[in-house]
């Protein structure tokens, strides 16, 4: 089980003090939690991609290959990369790159992306964000996969005799997710390629994500990659943490209530009640978070939003600190312990590497070794 | 004995108000005209009013309460609708709008729609064929012909020139109920059951 966090990117002033951060601050803040995910024993960091104020995150791979440089361990992802507006070329192109400097510990998650200029603003139109994101993620995956592409579509010039570089590392491309908010044809596509499938899961209730996601396991198994509940799933999660719940509440309440996105809306309460949202003592978080099992069937990866409406960076750190110290040692060993043995973990480089090379069969594989031997 | 499902939509602000009042008595009238084609009417009356501030909360942040959802569901799967608003400033109300802004894309389409209103006087019943009507026929909704439409004096005279509010009430209950009658609506299909297979998705049909 993989545990970590996620980013929107935005810049928004804390409602406590009036105060917004610089975007140089916003960005450098950025990426001391993500430094800071990687001291308190986190797996994975993802960013934001957007384009438009209040948001600082346009160009991931810049900031996760510096990321990258600045640690070991942790996995670098987004949260998620726009397969519509984005030309798929240079995804690829970026990805594989991100993959050589990091020694492999990428992955993506496409997105289609909801900010209506941002299409026109990329030459695109949202009411083709579906066929966009089927169409270009198609071409993504030959990109990395065949040496020499050509290639016709819809939406982007056609490509003769394209090799996209570098080539993916150990020839294995990075994991993809597909994030989706409710679209059914975004479950059917990760189902059918076999890539993970993120539920968002912070803005609806439950029951609508318990559909989107058990259409995503059944087209899963449909499509011959395993049971169903061997897909691989991830889900986001939101908290705010103090030692005495009453202490979370009073100190959240005033960021929950100006926060983009569901500010001005409805309670803290009556968001907690409907969605994943704890506020409250690390252990209500673990509890709240075991209930997931539940909803969803056993998953593979767990992304908390911790850094955004306003907090402070000293508060964020200290969110990670509980979250690292107190919540997630529990989670990974509570999970771990229920999780049946015929259900896999969330593909990494190394685990993709094994896999491809056990594919290759040992007399392609001793060849290939030379390969490498000789180069 | 068939049965059909009537959802009412009532708008009015005060409780008790008018505009439900006129709802009832629609309500009635259609469940009455319903009877006498041997079809049994569920009815769902919904206040808008105590869903206020879901419908808000809906508009601003996407995020529908279990309740509020219900609702939605509740008028995607009705066999036919009697929406009633007060009129203000020559139109609808807010929440009125407001509700109907939060329903999914599509689910109105085909559906009977009995639309009425109240106000204070007779000179805003036009509100209901320049304002209600148009945005019900951009819903692709089916509404009958008749609007009813009951200004303060209504609910005292029996009628001044035209016809009486109770009998305004009963010619559209029974346009409503014949509609009803003739089709009946499972709600709209659930994108999570029959999903298009990924083959047709990447060949762009």
């Amino acid at each position: 089980m993989q545990f970590g966090i996620f980013t929107v990117g935005d810049v928004t002033p804390d409602p406590t003090t009036g105060r917004a951060p610089s975007e140089a601050e916003r960005i450098k803040a950025m990426v001391t939690i993500a430094l800071k995910a990687e001291e308190v024993g986190l797996d994975v960091f993802a960013t934001g991609e957007h384009h438009n104020p209040p948001f600082v995150p346009s160009s991931p791979t810049t900031m996760l290959g510096y990321i990258a440089a600045r640690t070991d361990r942790l996995i670098l992802s987004t949260s998620t990369t726009l397969i519509t507006t984005n030309d798929p070329v240079k995804i690829a192109e970026d990805f594989a790159m991100l993959q050589h400097l990091a020694d492999g510990r990428v992955d993506l998650m496409m997105g289609r992306g909801n900010t209506g200029p941002v299409y026109p603003w990329f030459g695109q139109d949202i009411r083709e964000g579906i066929p966009l994101a089927i169409e270009n993620y198609h071409l993504l995956r030959r990109l990395w996969r065949e040496d020499v592409v050509n290639w016709e579509g819809k939406f982007r010039t056609p490509l003769q005799s394209f090799t996209s570089t570098p080539r993916p590392l150990d020839g294995v491309p990075p994991f993809v997710w597909h994030g989706s908010i409710r679209s059914p044809e975004i479950a059917e596509q990760a189902a059918y390629y076999g890539d993970g499938f993120f539920a968002n899961h912070i803005f609806w209730p439950k029951d609508h994500y318990q559909r989107l996601i058990a259409l995503y396991r059944r087209r899963f198994e449909h499509y011959g990659h395993g049971q169903a509940d061997q897909a691989i799933v991830g889900l986001g999660g939101q908290v705010f943490m103090r030692k005495d719940s009453q202490a979370a509440v009073r100190e959240f309440r005033p960021y929950f209530d100006n926060a983009p996105v569901y500010g001005h809306g409805p309670s803290l309460e009556e968001f907690m009640e409907q969605t994943p949202l704890t506020v409250g003592s690390p252990q209500e978080v673990i509890e709240k978070t075991l209930t997931f099992r539940e909803y969803f069937g056993d998953y593979q990866r767990q992304l908390f939003l911790m850094d955004h409406a306003g907090l402070p960076l000293r508060t964020v750190l200290e969110q990670l600190d509980l979250l690292g110290e107190e919540v997630v040692p529990v989670l990974r060993r509570e999970l771990d312990a229920l999780r049946p043995a015929h259900v896999p973990e969330a593909p990494t480089h190394a685990s993709l590497k094994a896999a491809a090379a056990a594919a290759e069969g040992p007399s392609d594989r001793a060849s290939h070794d030379l390969m490498q031997v000789v180069r | 004995m068939t049965s059909r499902k009537l959802v009412t939509i009532s708008a009015g602000l005060s409780q008790p108000s008018s505009t439900r009042l006129l709802a009832d008595q629609l309500t009635a009238a259609a469940k009455r005209m319903l009877g006498n084609q041997r079809v049994e009417a569920v009815v769902d009356i919904i206040e808008l009013r105590d869903q206020a501030h879901d419908v808000t909360n809906k508009l601003v942040t996407g995020l529908g309460s279990p309740r509020l959802n219900e609702t939605i569901d509740s008028v995607a799967r009705a066999d036919g609708l009697i929406v009633v608003s007060p009129i203000f400033n020559a139109s609808y109300s807010g929440l009125f709008k407001s509700f109907f802004d939060v329903l999914e894309a599509d689910s109105l389409a085909g559906k009977p729609v009995l639309i009425a209103a109240t106000g204070g006087t007779a000179r805003h019943s036009l509100a209901l064929e320049h304002a209600l009507r148009p945005m019900f026929a951009y819903l692709r909704a089916v509404v009958v012909p008749t609007a009813v439409f009951a200004a303060a004096e209504d609910w005292g005279s029996e009628g001044s020139g035209g016809l009486s509010l109770a009998k305004r009430i009963d010619r559209a209950a029974g346009e409503l109920a014949a509609l009803m009658h003739a089709h009946t609506f499972d709600g709209p299909a659930d994108p999570f059951d029959g999903p298009t297979p990924f083959e047709q998705l990447l060949a762009g049909r």
